[in-house]
Order: C-alpha cells, then sequence, then structure tokens
C-alpha cells in the first residue's frame, strides 16, 4: 500500500511522549528506526503486559505505539555509539527526540552537530520546549493536563470534587499531533526547497491551546469555566446533560434541537414510553417557546431524562440518531469491536503476533483514505530485533563489530 | 482588510484552501493552515451564520448588544451550551440572536478570509465550482451527505479540479450503518471509550470537558489535510479523506482495545478509570490534592504531584519535612505505596490543603519532584512565564474590538517560522476579493448577486 510518507527514513530516539508520532509516520510507509537503550524504551516497561507478566517484548502499549517500527538497541551515552547514529542520521530524513533540553549536545546528536545532512528535518518534543523558565521541570503526561488547563475543564459539577485528567496519554497526543504538523509542513517546504530544518515543539504550548472556549472566554469576558459532570465546561451552571439510561450506561443528550421533526418523534416516543407529561401542552407547538423553555426551565429537561431513564441505551442511542438527534452512549472502547458500522468501514487490522501465536485487530487509524494510507504496517520490534541488520546493512559494521560491540554492552 | 489575502508568507504561502466548516472541531483543521501561509476561504451561508457567531458582543465593545438583521437571514435555535454567555434578546416575544465578533468564532476563524454565500441556489452552486477550480483543497464537516445533496460529489470535485484534497470531517464517516448519524464532540467521546476512561471510580463519567475531540479532533482533520497536500505536491493527484472522529478517538485508545484481546480486561470494569491515579504503571503518590483557596467560581484549587522514582519520593517527604515518611514500611517502595495510596494521599493532602498552589509546585519542582498547579484559563493567561515566554498569546488589532490576545501556535520551526498571520474576519469582509479579484466578476454582477440574495 502507498503511503503519505514512503520513501522516507525516521530515526525515533525512543520515549514515551513521541512514540506515537513515531508510529503515525511508520503507519504512513516510513521507515522508522527507534534507538533504544539496550535494557529498552521506557515504553516497554509502563505495562500492561501480557498476562501481566512484566517483559519487554510483551508490553501491549508498546505493541501499540510501535507497530511497524524497527528496533536497534544501542546506549547512545557509550563513546562507540556516537559516530555510528550520527552515521544514521546522516542517511536520515527525519530525527525525532524527546530528550531533555540541551543533553544531546554531549553525545553531538543535537541539531548544530548533525547540520551536514541539510536534508534532515530534526523535530524535538519535550515537555516545555528548549527555553522558557519552566525548561526543566519534571512532568508527567497528567501533570500536563493538570499545567495545560485540560483538568480545570474536566470532572464534576459538585465545585468541591477533583479536577479530573483523562486516562491514556492525550497530552502527549496533543504534542504529538502538532509533532506531526510540523514534521508533514517541513517535508512539503522541503519537496520545493530541498532544505530541512529544526522545529521545536512543547507539550506544554500545545495543551495550553487545546482547551476550546476557555481561553477566549476568560480573554473576552474574564469567564472562569465550571466544570459538568460528562459535558462541556461552561461560563454558566447548566443542568446535567449525561443522563443515566434503564440499563445503567449514560447518554450524553447533546446539542439539543426541538424543530418540528425532532420534536414530534421526541413525544411519540415519550407518549410509547408514558412520560411525556405536560408536553401535550399547546403551547410547546411552538419552536421558540420549546428552546426558550429548554434554556430556562425544567419541564422539557425533565420530560427528556426520564424518557432516557426509560429506555435502553442502545435504544435511545438509534432511535435519536435515526430522527436527527445527535445523542451518544457511553461505550466502553471495547464495545466498538461489535459494532457491525465499523467493520463496514474496514476499520480493523489484524497483526500477526508471534509472542502470542495469533493475531490481533489493530485500529486503523483516523482516516479512511487511500492517497495517505495511514494503517498499521507490522507489528512492533522486539528489543534489538533489527540491531544487526541495520548495523551491517545501513552502517556497513563486520560480524566482528557486531560482536566486539554486543560484548561491551554498546548494543544488543 | 485582515492583513491582505495577498500579503502572506509561510511553507503554505499560495496554497488555498476552501472552507465550508462550521462550529469548532471542523474550522480548527483550515485555521491550522492558516499559521503556515495558506488563504483560507471561510464560506458563511448567507442565509444562516456559523453559530458561534451569535455570541453576545463581548463587554470590552459594548453592554448594549444589538441583533443584527440581514435579509433573508433564517431564525435559528441553538442549545445553550454553546451558547456561552450572552442572553438573547427579546424582540415581539421571540429570541434574536446576536451576530457579532464573538470569541470563539474569533479563535477558530482568525488567519480566515470570509465569504457569504447561499448554496441553496443554484447561481451560489456555480460560485461553488468555480472556487474548486481555484482551490487546492476543499473542507467541510457537515453531516454525511449534505454536500452530495448539493449535487457536488468527489467525482464531481475530481472533474473540476483533479488535484484538489477533499478533507471532510464527520462523526461517523461517510459509509456503513451509522453514516447518517450526526456527531458533536461529546457525541464521539461517548462512542469510542474515551468518556468512560475518564473520571473516578464509581461515579459517572467525568468526560472530557475542554471539549477533547472537537479540539484534537480538529487538530487531526488539520494533519489529515497537510498529508492531503504533501501528497498531491508529490503526486500531482487529489486525494478524498473521509475522517471520522469518532474513529479518530479510537485510535488513540489502542492500549485499551489490545488489552482486551489479549488479557480480557475491559475498560468497563470496577475500579476503572481510577481518578487521577496511575495504572499501567501503578505509582504511588500519583493524584489531585486540595490547596488553599478557591477560583472565581467557587471551585477549590489543586495541585497534581505525582513521584515516579523512589528519589522522587524521599525528596518529596522532604519537601513536606516528613522524612520518617520515607522510612515507614507502608511506603518504603513503589509497590507499597500503591498498596497504600488511600493514606499516602491523606497525608499528602493534608499538607497541600493549607498551602498555596504555586508555592507546592516550586518546592516540589525544585526538589526535582513532578508537581503541577491545576492552571485555569486566567492563569495560563495572566501567570503562566512559561507560556508568555513563549508568546503564545500573540495580540492582533481587529477593527471591531480593538488590539485582542490571539491564541498562537505550539510549533517552533526554525527556518519556515509559522504564527498568527491575521484576525479573524468579519461576516462576508473578502466578497470583493474573492468575487471580484479571484473569479473576476465586475462590480455590477457583485451587486447584482447581493440584490438576489446570493452572496
Amino acid at each position: 500500500m502507498a503511503g503519505v510518507y514512503d520513501g522516507l527514513t525516521v530515526v525515533e530516539l525512543a520515549d514515551r511522549r513521541n512514540q506515537w508520532a513515531g508510529k503515525m509516520l511508520s503507519d504512513g510507509g516510513a521507515r522508522v528506526i527507534q534507538i533504544e537503550p539496550v535494557a529498552g524504551s521506557p515504553g516497554r516497561w509502563c505495562g500492561p503486559f501480557v498476562d501481566d507478566e512484566p517483559d519487554p517484548d510483551r508490553c501491549i502499549d508498546y505493541w501499540w505505539y510501535n507497530t511497524g517500527k524497527e528496533s536497534l538497541a544501542i546506549d547512545i551515552s557509550r563513546p562507540v555509539s556516537g559516530p555510528l547514529i550520527r552515521d544514521l542520521l546522516s542517511q536520515a530524513d527525519v530525527f525525532l527526540d524527546s530528550a531533555l533540553p540541551g543533553t544531546l549536545t554531549e553525545f553531538g546528536l543535537d541539531y548544530p552537530s548533525l547540520k551536514s545532512n541539510k536534508a534532515l528535518i530534526h523535530v524535538s518534543l519535550t515537555d516545555f520546549g528548549q527555553d522558557g523558565p519552566w525548561r526543566d521541570y519534571a512532568m508527567n503526561d497528567h501533570a500536563h493536563l493538570a499545567l495545560g488547563g485540560q483538568m480545570s475543564s474536566s470532572g464534576y459539577s459538585d465545585p468541591k470534587e477533583t479536577p479530573i485528567g483523562g486516562q491514556g496519554r492525550h497530552a502527549w497526543h496533543m504534542g504529538c499531533a502538532f509533532v506531526l504538523h510540523g514534521i508533514t509542513v517541513a517535508l512539503f517546504d522541503r519537496e520545493s526547497s530541498g532544505a530541512g530544518q529544526y522545529v521545536d515543539v512543547s507539550i506544554h504550548d500545545a495543551c495550553a491551546l487545546g482547551t476550546e472556549a476557555a481561553v477566549p472566554q476568560w480573554m473576552y469576558y474574564g469567564s472562569t469555566m465550571y466544570r459538568h459532570t460528562g459535558m462541556h465546561a461552561n461560563p454558566k451552571r447548566l443542568p446535567p446533560l449525561q443522563l443515566p439510561t434503564a440499563d445503567g450506561k449514560y447518554i450524553i443528550a447533546v446539542m439539543q434541537n426541538f424543530g418540528t421533526r425532532v420534536w414530534n418523534y421526541l413525544l411519540a416516543w415519550m407518549d410509547e414510553k408514558g412520560v411525556s407529561g405536560e408536553l401535550h401542552d399547546p403551547i410547546f407547538q411552538d419552536e421558540a417557546y420549546r428552546m426558550s423553555e429548554y434554556r430556562t426551565g425544567s419541564v422539557i429537561r425533565d420530560a427528556v431524562a426520564r424518557l432516557i431513564a426509560a429506555s435502553d441505551g442502545e435504544e435511545c442511542f438509534h432511535r435519536a440518531q435515526e430522527n436527527g438527534i445527535s445523542w451518544g452512549l457511553v461505550h466502553a472502547a471495547e464495545e466498538n469491536y461489535d459494532v457491525a458500522h465499523y467493520q463496514q468501514r474496514d476499520y480493523w487490522r489484524e497483526i500477526e503476533h508471534p509472542e502470542i501465536g495469533r493475531a490481533i485487530p489493530y485500529p486503523r487509524g483516523p482516516f479512511d483514505c487511500d492517497a495517505l494510507g495511514i494503517e498499521p504496517r507490522g507489528r512492533a520490534p522486539q528489543l534489538g530485533e533489527n540491531t544487526d541488520s541495520i548495523l551491517t546493512q545501513d552502517l556497513g559494521l563486520s560480524a566482528e563489530s557486531i560482536s566486539a560491540l554486543r560484548d561491551s554492552g554498546a548494543v544488543r | 482588510m485582515n492583513g491582505g489575502p495577498d500579503k502572506r508568507t509561510g511553507v503554505l504561502s499560495g496554497i488555498r484552501v476552501l472552507d465550508f466548516s462550521w462550529k469548532t472541531v471542523g474550522p480548527w483543521a483550515p485555521r491550522l493552515l492558516t499559521h503556515y501561509g495558506a488563504e483560507v476561504i471561510h464560506v458563511e451561508r448567507a442565509d444562516g451564520w456559523d453559530s458561534h457567531r451569535y455570541n453576545a458582543t463581548p463587554h470590552i465593545m459594548s453592554d448594549d448588544a444589538q441583533p443584527v438583521d440581514l435579509p433573508g437571514a433564517r431564525q435559528t435555535h441553538i442549545d445553550p451550551q454553546f451558547n456561552t454567555l450572552g442572553e438573547e434578546k427579546a424582540v415581539d416575544g421571540k429570541e434574536q440572536q446576536v451576530l457579532y465578533a464573538a470569541p470563539y468564532f474569533n479563535t477558530l476563524h482568525h488567519g480566515k478570509l470570509a465569504i457569504s454565500l447561499n448554496t441553496k441556489s443554484p447561481e451560489g452552486l456555480q460560485l461553488v465550482d468555480q472556487l474548486i477550480g481555484k482551490c487546492d483543497a476543499l473542507v467541510e464537516n457537515f453531516s454525511g451527505g449534505v454536500l452530495a445533496s448539493w449535487g457536488l460529489t468527489w467525482e464531481k470535485m475530481k472533474e473540476i479540479n483533479p488535484r484538489l484534497v477533499y478533507m471532510s470531517t464527520t462523526g461517523f464517516g461517510h459509509t456503513g450503518d451509522w453514516k447518517g448519524y450526526r456527531s458533536f464532540g461529546p457525541t464521539a467521546a461517548a462512542q469510542s471509550g474515551l468518556s468512560l476512561a475518564s473520571g473516578l471510580p464509581g461515579k459517572p463519567p467525568a468526560g472530557w470537558g475542554f471539549s477533547y475531540l472537537d479540539v484534537m479532533g480538529g487538530w487531526m482533520g488539520g494533519l489529515a489535510l497537510v498529508q492531503g497536500l504533501l501528497q498531491a505536491k508529490k503526486t500531482g493527484k487529489g486525494a478524498r479523506i473521509d475522517y471520522s472522529v469518532t474513529e479518530g478517538a479510537m485510535s488513540m485508545l489502542g492500549t485499551y482495545l489490545l488489552d482486551y484481546q489479549v488479557n480480557g480486561r475491559p475498560t468497563r470494569r470496577p475500579g476503572f478509570p481510577p481518578g487521577n491515579r496511575a495504572v499501567f504503571p501503578a505509582l504511588a503518590p500519583h493524584n489531585t490534592y486540595r490547596c488553599a483557596g478557591r477560583d472565581r467560581v467557587g471551585q477549590d484549587w489543586w495541585v497534581f504531584i505525582a513521584c515516579e522514582t523512589q528519589a522522587q519520593f524521599e525528596a518529596l517527604c522532604g519537601v513536606m519535612e516528613q522524612p520518617a515518611l520515607a522510612l515507614d514500611p507502608q511506603f518504603a517502595t513503589n509497590e507499597a505505596r500503591v498498596a497504600h495510596q488511600d493514606v499516602l494521599d491523606d497525608i499528602i493532602g493534608r499538607w497541600t490543603r493549607p498551602r498555596r498552589r504555586y508555592a507546592i509546585m516550586r518546592l516540589c519542582q525544585e526538589a526535582g519532584v513532578i508537581a503541577a498547579s491545576v492552571q485555569s484559563a486566567e492563569d495560563r493567561v495572566e501567570y503562566d512565564p512559561q507560556l508568555q515566554h513563549r508568546q503564545m498569546y500573540p495580540v492582533i488589532e481587529h477593527p471591531e474590538l480593538g488590539a485582542v490576545p490571539n491564541e498562537g501556535y505550539p510549533v517552533k520551526m526554525s527556518r519556515t517560522p509559522a504564527f498568527v498571520h491575521a484576525r479573524a474576519p468579519t461576516y462576508g469582509e473578502h466578497n470583493q476579493y474573492v468575487y471580484g479579484e479571484l473569479l473576476g466578476m465586475t462590480d455590477e454582477e457583485i451587486h447584482s448577486l447581493r440584490e438576489r440574495g446570493v452572496i
């Protein structure tokens, strides 16, 4: 399959922060060589593991974020390693790192040391970028969700309850989104200029940009957002929109409109469940009144809540959606495997895993587009799986030299 | 004019995008291209504007917002969740909405040009065809089927412009049983499994109130767009990109999906999600802690603290002036701390409760411990020295608002810098440029289009 990143060689310095960006490059057809410590990338040690038994080759999180990559396990702090890695980078199109700012200089892997490859695009994804007063602060994904503003807008309507940062490394995802923007735009430029460049992306900057209306609301109105259980933060206190269903799930009854078609359907559905209450009063025939009552009153809201409470989750979702109402059902991620819609869209990709003797269905990726061709190209590498082939074929080392490097502990 | 349509510099200078996006997730994608100098023409329907324009006049402009009366304008009703602050004016017992330079519209559309166009008129649709011939990309985030209902199929677009990159953002994509289903960010967050991965154990899902998929969904759409443009530059061929926001979200949940496949462990299970605690790897402490003070609307202030190494925990004990904690067998190792994290969280919470959040953050960070204030928008815009240093809020002149700060761009490129080119356009501000200069119409022709409600 052709891919948007076909023909590119990417060298990725292993780190949990940047690995999703490397995965997207690999899924898009690039050859991605991940340089790992000989003990393995930190991404191999976080879990979950197969059968919950720690093993760097059986870390499921690593499998997901490193599809199709090659692994070169080499200790970059060893003097013998520097020239080898620089040689590899002299042949590369993209260098992706998440090293602490300033720390690559001692290994000769900072951008000024690599500039002889004039076409190289060197992208650093770090917590705060390469400069600034907080540059060297210690962070992790959740800390970014706190500092970047995500937590401030997420959690519960109870003002005493803690703000919540969601699970799943999304500050890093946000940083990676901009890494991918930077790389792709730099490649677009290089098509005509032939020149590479250095790209500095800060996870904190990315997160700070990612709080929807919170910043403009503050800038224009001086508003502070209230957190609301399961829904948008807002400068006003709003009634709940995440409503429990008869079968113990939740519907997010978002973006309600009450045009004639929607209203008539809702009313018939409420009648069927015996919950329409006073909504047959002729005053509710006026759409403007309905909307006004919904904004300021509780009659319609209470009826909608009763309707959802009297219906199962799947019933709510499909009946609403089939009638132009954009409600969503709070699914668990794994429940999507059983949804015919995604199968019809050819969303799952079977990736073989000899580690467990079978294939696993992976998500295709965000875009359905043959011209971009972004989907997993194969499983993640085992630790050092490609060390020999890279040292031999890319760097021209003899078997004896590789053996010496391995004996000395510089490579695995 | 907002910087002038032809004065743009940047990597994407010379790239022109026809932007039919509205709401939030759609407009983000082409906005990202404006930072690189692309000319993005935002099309607003002459018979009903982008609802993000409806918010009432900002206080900094006037306390007395007036409804705007445009001929042919359609009265629409908007969920108050999105009509964030403004109160509607009652005229003759009916609500009127106010069309102004609203904050979120200004944020999502800065650097763009704006035209008005009636896509319900055959003449309007002919103008769309002509514009497609002048553009490199077309972006929309209508529900599936809307463009086809205008007669604008991919086959037709390709025929007009074989190099066109067409990027469509929908909740569920253009094929499959759910292709007609509607979605907003929270719908997709719910359906994908994201909402369920956020919250305290035993409580309803907390979700992603920023709202994540309206933001990240737009960033991914922007990525697809630049990828499509790169591919078109390399191959000379256009592309149709069917981007489903829900599928985009599921493609960030791979670890949970694979864990289910391999270990049979679902995310719908007791104890998950674990609030702000960490599961893989399990670490303690790793939580938010209440501090002294509260924000302007009465929500308590919090600080997040985590220790990923033994050295960090020992340093935290020092910062808290409780060195004996590190010698307590309950907390001697990470494993022990995880087993006793309720007790440990209690101890740390008692230490943070009377203290100021930034003081806690500074003390911890000076000792190498992960700590971060839970910052609001006010905190970030006004007090965050890092964001100020990185110039994340550049000030741009606006004709109605004066000098106002804008959100900047987080990619710093050494040779081809990205920046905020201009403010957001006012309604139909660039009709003259687009219909006159780009499409070569005379003033009389443009006037006639306006008179007949085509633009």
